[in-house]
């Protein structure tokens, strides 16, 4: 395999423009780049820029507010990946504003790192109703279409159902492609995403938008023979979607998750916080599963003023940082106010944002004028 | 969320699978990877829980490395 070095050598050695921005969609690929320092290693003119990779962070505050809602019931056990329990939402003074500080109140929540873990404790718990809130992109929302169809073939148990919040990571990028200003030059797809649902999702970036493209794993070497790809592509004005992780996601993807996603699950037109509401982007339980969705269980109707976008915390910029306009240290409340002690918004919150990601590199200081972007 | 880690398939029962990495055992659905014929010994890439591709020896190497590095990195800051 070609070395990290060799290919930061074989960047060097390219006669780059003034200036070229590159955005990658996964907290995955954004935690590599960060930690591997390749920001530094690489030319000045190449700018490398955290977009919406991270599921949590732009999870509708409806969703969380309604999973926080159950989990205040005596009734009910709540199981969320971990990452979502401390996701804070605005609450009433008195009331709980995350699924942790539910917890702290008596609420029964469990974080868990897999679906078939809330399987387990629905069954453990018979005499509970146990929702498991499923926040997460492709990756994260086929195991969980997964768990349901292998169940729809043993049986489930009768008090599981499902609070689905699972989104979709192309049209977010498409969205930021039909915008006046998308902010980027080229795209790192993520591997993970393109191995369930295949790379060819990732297509109508070179083809409708001329914008070059390059799926990569998640080590440095994959990272920066997918960054040397889509820079040549620049150069040369010849974009096309490469494929720099061949050996994990393969032509046409994981054909087991897509037909099962396909079996349970409808796409839909979803809020991102934030963001608003990006047509085509949600996954939703589809009608023939009846009450094993908890919209239906427990008739939860989302409250039309939590559905508005910007529903950031106040002062809390994680939208424009997950839109990639702005780098996580450009946000006022960067390292200030919101730590991953006491984070403020949920980019400082989830593993996979880019707030997490850059403290826990490091990256202490407000950004010097040079480095904004806007 | 979406870190996946690869894991050695050490025994199958089912889709129900012990997967083992690094001496740390698991247990992991192969549910989504019905079309593959799968044996104990094989590798595959691990996310939450499950497992969503076939991954070869090399491959699975290069991501344990990487993970070594960003922990290692994390634990440093975090001391």
């Amino acid at each position: 395999m070609t070395s990290a070095r060799t290919w930061l050598e074989r960047i060097r050695g390219l006669p780059l423009p003034d200036s070229v921005r590159v955005m990658n969609v996964c907290g995955g690929h954004e935690r590599s780049i960060t930690m591997a320092g390749l920001r530094g290693a690489l030319p000045p003119q190449v700018e490398l820029i955290p977009g919406p990779g991270c599921p949590v962070c732009v999870c509708p505050e409806e969703d969380i507010y309604a999973a926080i809602q159950l989990a205040r019931r005596d009734d009910v056990t709540v199981a969320a990946f971990g990452d979502m329990l401390r996701v804070p939402c605005n609450a009433p003074k008195a009331e709980p504003r995350s699924l942790e500080q539910a917890k702290a109140a008596g609420g029964d929540v469990r974080p868990v790192s897999s679906p078939e873990e809330v399987l387990a404790i629905a069954k453990a718990h018979p005499d509970r109703e146990v929702v498991f809130f499923a926040a997460g992109f492709e990756t994260t929302t086929a195991p969980v279409a997964g768990l349901i169809a292998n169940g729809l073939r043993e049986g489930l148990p009768p008090n599981l159902s499902v609070l689905l919040s699972g989104r979709l990571t192309w049209p977010a990028v498409a969205l930021l492609l039909d915008s006046d200003t998308p902010g980027f030059d080229a795209l790192v797809a993520p591997g993970h995403v393109s191995t369930v649902m295949g790379p060819e999702e990732w297509e109508f970036v070179p083809k409708k938008h001329g914008i070059p493209a390059a799926v990569a794993g998640f080590n440095p070497e994959s990272l920066l023979a997918a960054l040397y790809s889509v820079l040549r592509q620049v150069i040369e004005n010849r974009p096309f979607l490469d494929n720099c992780y061949q050996a994990v996601a393969q032509p046409g993807g994981n054909p087991t998750a897509r037909a099962i996603l396909n079996d349970v699950m409808d796409v839909t037109d979803a809020n991102w916080r934030g963001i608003g509401v990006i047509p085509g982007s949600g996954f939703t339980l589809q009608e023939k599963l009846g009450d094993l969705d908890a919209r239906v269980r427990f008739s939860i109707e989302p409250e039309e003023d939590r559905k508005r976008a910007g529903e950031m915390p106040p002062g809390c910029d994680c939208a424009r940082v997950v839109l990639g306009k702005i780098y996580p240290n450009q946000c006022i409340l960067y390292g200030k106010a919101c730590t991953p002690r006491k984070p403020i918004g949920p980019c400082m919150v989830s593993d996979e944002g880019a707030c997490r990601i850059w403290w826990a590199s490091g990256v202490r200081e407000q950004a010097g004028a040079d480095l904004v972007r806007e | 969320m979406c870190l996946g880690v690869p894991m050695r398939i050490v025994e199958i029962d089912g889709f129900a699978a012990r997967c083992e990495a690094r001496g740390i055992e698991r247990k992991a659905s192969l549910f989504l990877l019905q079309h593959e014929d799968l044996k104990v010994g094989d590798l595959v890439m691990i996310h939450v829980g499950n497992a969503i591709q076939k991954m070869s020896e090399e491959d699975a190497q290069t991501a344990w490395d990487l993970y070594d590095e960003i922990f290692e990195a994390e634990a440093a800051q975090d001391a």
